[in-house]
Order: structure tokens, then sequence, then C-alpha cells
């Protein structure tokens, strides 16, 4: 390393003027700091390492399950004429949102403490757009991987829902808002928890009871009693059911709507919380 | 800065804080801590881990807020006026806090766009800093791959993407190999001759005596000593120089001819064989090697300390309260 004063003697300009008289800038307005903190996020996207293994995962998950699983389909409780992977692939995608969620809320802590979260905070820019910037870029990430997982889909397994490309599209707009919705959920948890191997096993556990007590493998008729019960409420399977609906071209208004509602109840509920104690953590 | 802003006659003190104390649950993390740096100087917080260090430059910062006590910085209250005290900052914490997904040079163009600058103003800012703290070669990398020492060097560039009018050092060496602490003490002292207003914390006597103007000691959240370097290294007592030799018998020889030369050496505890010799200038670290020479001592190993952190403490009595 060759020092830096002798290049100071070269003319090189002056790391700092004495004593300026006002910031040298004027601030940013919050969608200015929203827009550039939510492209920083999406950068991963030009690198194909860090966009593929959240593009295979799903579908690797996909081959597994559509396979082991394939024989419910021949079992009373299942919808008749139905092949296993339209009845399969809207769940799919709809329970890809809480492990997108959970990253969101894992690359928070791990923000959090490696200091990057101090700067922004140490900066005159809004708490919240930090949040806000993760939260649209987090979502956007997950779209690309259900779209991937979509098109695997029809390609690879012969996905062809009745409800054609709108009911597709239909059930990949309730999976990003999930997505979307538990990504605030995992957030408010990150800013409350800090540590990311404290959100790890709490987000595995809510991972395996919203997944697996629900409709999302098996149909609910086909469950015992108690689960049978737990799985009809589990928002979970609201999701589910609205997406299955529209990829079976069942589609009315209230089948949209309702699924939407929930997450922005979420939404409007844990984004206040998760700000409020982001604001506080230092 | 229209508003609020202090025109009185401590206009000169950059940061000024009064009576500040933090307490966590029952542990005062700081207590009572008085201090004011002026514009264009730099003060060096010296302590251990769990001194209060990071305490005081997160409330600086305003990134936490005292508990009691005032501070103000460039002029504005930290707890008052947040927003016009961290735009007039610049934080450099004890990790390297750049993205590290992103290159060298949009970390800092991410940084410039979020305080306002426009893309070319950004970028152009970036190259400016990415140059002076050489790491243009590498400013299209990605932070992830960059060295320990680069990360630092980024991460301060990051701090003064603003030309902020005080500069928070939290421990910026830590865990460098020598090499980078050196190229990193001479991009601080370099920063420094331009102007900058500096508040920088360490645990080291050395890095502090060589980059501060005035050194505040703390221990267990309070100030426990203050003043230069020199200052603190003459309460710590002497500097010792020690010198092992061969045979007992040279031990025997050198001890006379260092007693007749003034010094007053002492046999270590550990080795009977090292000699240790207080001496409190360089003519008298001479006069340990003559005296070996004149005595016809082979010298097998020659050391000479600085005081560290641990003889401040120790000559302040607070040993046992520190650790």
């Amino acid at each position: 390393m060759s020092t830096v004063t002798e290049q100071a003697a070269e003319g090189r300009p002056a790391i700092d003027e004495p004593g300026p008289a006002a910031p040298r800038y004027q601030g940013s307005g919050i969608l200015r700091q929203i827009s550039v903190l939510s492209g920083r996020s999406l950068r991963v996207l030009r690198d194909p390492a860090m966009v593929l293994p959240g593009v295979l995962e799903p579908i690797l998950m996909l081959t597994v399950f559509s396979q082991v699983f394939k024989s419910v389909s021949q079992t009373s409780a299942f919808p008749p004429g139905v092949s296993y992977i339209d009845f399969l692939l809207p769940a799919f995608l709809v329970t890809s949102a809480v492990s997108a969620g959970l990253k969101s809320g894992v690359a928070l802590t791990t923000e959090m403490n490696n200091g990057i979260i101090a700067r922004f905070r140490s900066m005159p820019i809004h708490t919240g757009s930090v949040l806000v910037g993760r939260s649209i870029a987090d979502t956007a990430l997950a779209g690309v991987n259900m779209l991937a997982l979509l098109v695997a889909g029809a390609l690879v397994f012969g996905f062809d829902p009745a409800g054609g490309f709108l009911g597709a599209a239909g059930c990949l707009a309730i999976a990003m808002a999930l997505s979307w919705s538990l990504g605030w959920v995992f957030m408010a948890m990150s800013a409350w928890l800090r540590r990311p191997e404290a959100l790890q096993p709490i987000g595995g556990i809510l991972n395996l009871v919203l997944l697996f007590a629900s409709n999302a493998f098996v149909p609910v008729e086909g469950l015992p009693g108690w689960l049978r019960t737990f799985a009809s409420v589990n928002p979970m399977s609201q999701a589910i059911t609205a997406a299955r609906d529209l990829s079976m071209g069942e589609v009315d208004a209230g089948t949209l709507l309702a699924p939407l509602g929930i997450c922005a109840v979420i939404v409007a509920i844990t984004a206040p919380l998760a700000i409020r104690s982001f604001r506080r953590s230092a | 800065m229209k508003d609020g802003r202090t025109k009185d006659k401590h206009v000169d003190a950059v940061i000024e804080v009064a009576g500040l104390s933090k307490t966590f649950g029952s542990v005062a993390a700081l207590d009572d801590v008085s201090l004011s740096v002026q514009k264009g100087s730099v003060l060096g917080l010296l302590g251990h881990n769990g001194a209060g260090k990071t305490t005081l430059v997160n409330i600086l910062s305003t990134l936490l807020r005292p508990s009691r006590g005032r501070a103000r910085v460039a002029g504005f209250d930290v707890v008052g006026d947040g927003v016009e005290v961290r735009r007039r900052i610049g934080l450099t914490g004890q990790y390297a806090a750049v993205d590290e997904t992103l290159s060298g040079r949009d970390n800092l163009i991410l940084i410039a766009r979020l305080l306002g600058a426009g893309r070319a103003e950004a970028a152009a800012r970036a190259d400016e800093l990415l140059e002076i703290f050489q790491l243009s070669d590498a400013a299209r990398r990605r932070a992830k791959t960059y060295s320990g020492g680069m990360r630092r060097r980024l991460d301060l560039a990051a701090s003064l993407v603003g030309r902020p009018d005080v500069l928070f050092l939290d421990e910026p060496t830590t865990g460098l190999d020598p090499v980078a602490r050196r190229g990193l003490w001479q991009v601080v002292e370099r920063l420094v001759k331009d102007g900058a207003t500096v508040l920088l914390t360490t645990q080291y006597l050395d890095e502090a005596d060589y980059l501060a103007d005035s050194i505040t000691v703390l221990a267990k959240g309070r100030i426990v000593a203050s003043g230069t370097a020199e200052e603190l290294k003459g309460r710590a007592g002497s500097r010792n120089v020690s010198v092992t030799l061969r045979t007992d018998e040279a031990v025997l020889r050198t001890t006379e001819v260092l007693r007749r030369s003034g010094l007053d050496p002492a046999p270590d505890d550990e080795d009977g064989l090292v000699l240790i010799v207080p001496v409190h200038d360089s003519t008298e670290i001479a006069t340990v090697v003559r005296a070996t020479d004149e005595a016809g001592a082979d010298i097998a190993g020659l050391a000479y300390a600085e005081p560290t952190l641990d003889d401040v403490y120790m000559a302040l009595n607070h040993s046992s309260a520190v650790r």
C-alpha cells in the first residue's frame, strides 16, 4: 500500500474542504429513497449466481412433491377430473411465499448486524424507507422465482389449468401479495429479535404450521378432525383455495379480493410495528 | 442552518456533551460524561470493550437516545434536531458498513443518491472518493471480494460522501493487520489535515497517540482521565527496556554498571536472566545498551515497550475497576 499523504502532495483532490458552511447535498425525498433502496436490493438480479438458487429450489421441490404425493389424486376426497399438478402448483406457488417472506426478515437481521443499517440510520433519510425498499424488492424477486416456477410447471410437468393464462396470473398475484405481507411479518419479527439465529427457528416453525396444516398438498377433507378445523381457518388455505379456484377458471371478484384483503390487513398491522421497532433498535 | 444553530461563545466546539448518561436496564453504559471537541481537532476516546465508547458514538450520531444529559453536534441537539445532526455527520462503525453485493463504486453512488445527489453528480463524487482512497482499480468489483483494509477504506469513503462537518470513527482499525492499520491511519491523518473534526474511539494507546490531539479515557462509562498522549504516557510512568542476558554472572555485572550510570534495573520475576530497566527518554535507552557493552555481557534479547492502555489504567488505579 503506497501512502496517501504522498499523493496529497501531487495535487490530488482534497478529501474534505475545511468548514463547509452547509451540507453538500440537500437531502432526498421519500420516493427517491424508496426507489434507490429497492433498486439496491434488486441488483442481485444481475448476478446469475445469486438468482439461480432461488429459482431452482422451488422447481426442485415441485419435482419431489409432484412425484411423492401424486397418489392422493387417486383418493376419494380428491376432486375428480383434475390432474395432480393442476391441484398442486397453485398451492405450491402460494406456499413459496412463506420462505420468500422469511428471506426478507433474515436479510434484514443480517444487515442490522453488519452495520449497513446503522449507516442508513445515521443518514438524513426516513427509517421506514429502508424497510419499504426491501419489501418492494423482495416481493419483486419472489415474483421472478414464482414466474419461473409457473413456466417450469407448464413446460415440464404439464401444468395446464382450466383458468388459462389469466388464472395463472391471478395465482401469481395472490402469491406475491402473500409474500409481500409475510415479508412485513418477518421484518417486524427481525426488528424485534435482531438476530438471524433467533428468527430462523421461529420462521421454520411458522413455515411448517402454515404449510402442512393447510390444504396445500392434500384436500382438508382427508385430515383428522382437529387438524381439519385448523387447516380450514389457516389463511394459507384461504389463499390456496382462491389460487386454485382462479386456475380452475372459477373466477369472481370475491375470489381474488378475499386473500388480497387478508394480506392488506396483515401489512396494515405489521408494517407500522416493523418500522417502529426498527427505529428503536440500534 | 437558519434555525436552531447556536451562535454563542461555544461556536467553535463542534461536539459538546454535558452530563450525558445512558442506562440499559440497571446497567449504566455511560455515567455523567461531559466533553467538548473543537472544530478541526481529533479527540481520541480510549477504553476497553464495554467502557461505553460505542454507546457515546451512537448517542452522538442519533442512533440512541441518552437517558440523561445533553449533547450537541455541529450546533444541533442530538435529540431535538436529529435530522439536522444526521445531515452533518459521517459514521464509520466497528463493522465495515457496506453492501457486499454491490461494487465499491455502486456503494458510494447509493449513499450520494440517498443524500440527494443527481445521478451524474453521485457518480462523479464516487469516482473522486475512490481515487482518494486508492480503490479506483477495484471500483467495479463487488465489495465482497475486498480485503479487510479495502473494506474499511470504502466504509470511510462512504462516511465522507456528504462532506460531513463531524466524523465519528468507532474502532476503525479493529481486526486489521498492521499494514492495513497504518494505511488507514494515513488516510485519517490526511482527513484531519484537510480540516475534519473527528471523534475516534480505540482500544490502542498508540493509535490514539498517532491520530488524536487529545485523549479521553473511558472506563465503565465514566471519564477517568483526559489529556494529551504524552501526559497520559507520563502518568503511566516510565517505559521499560528489558535486556535478556546469557549468564547469571553477566546479569550481576550489567546490574552494577547500570546502577553506576544512574539507572535502576531489577531482575524479572519470571526469568532470572532478564533485567527490567525503567527509562525516561531515548538517551537512557542508549545508556542501557552501552552499559551492557561495558560489562562485557552478550545480549541475547532486547525489548522496549511503549505503555499500553492497560498501563494507563493501572497507573490511574482503575485496573481492577475496568475489566
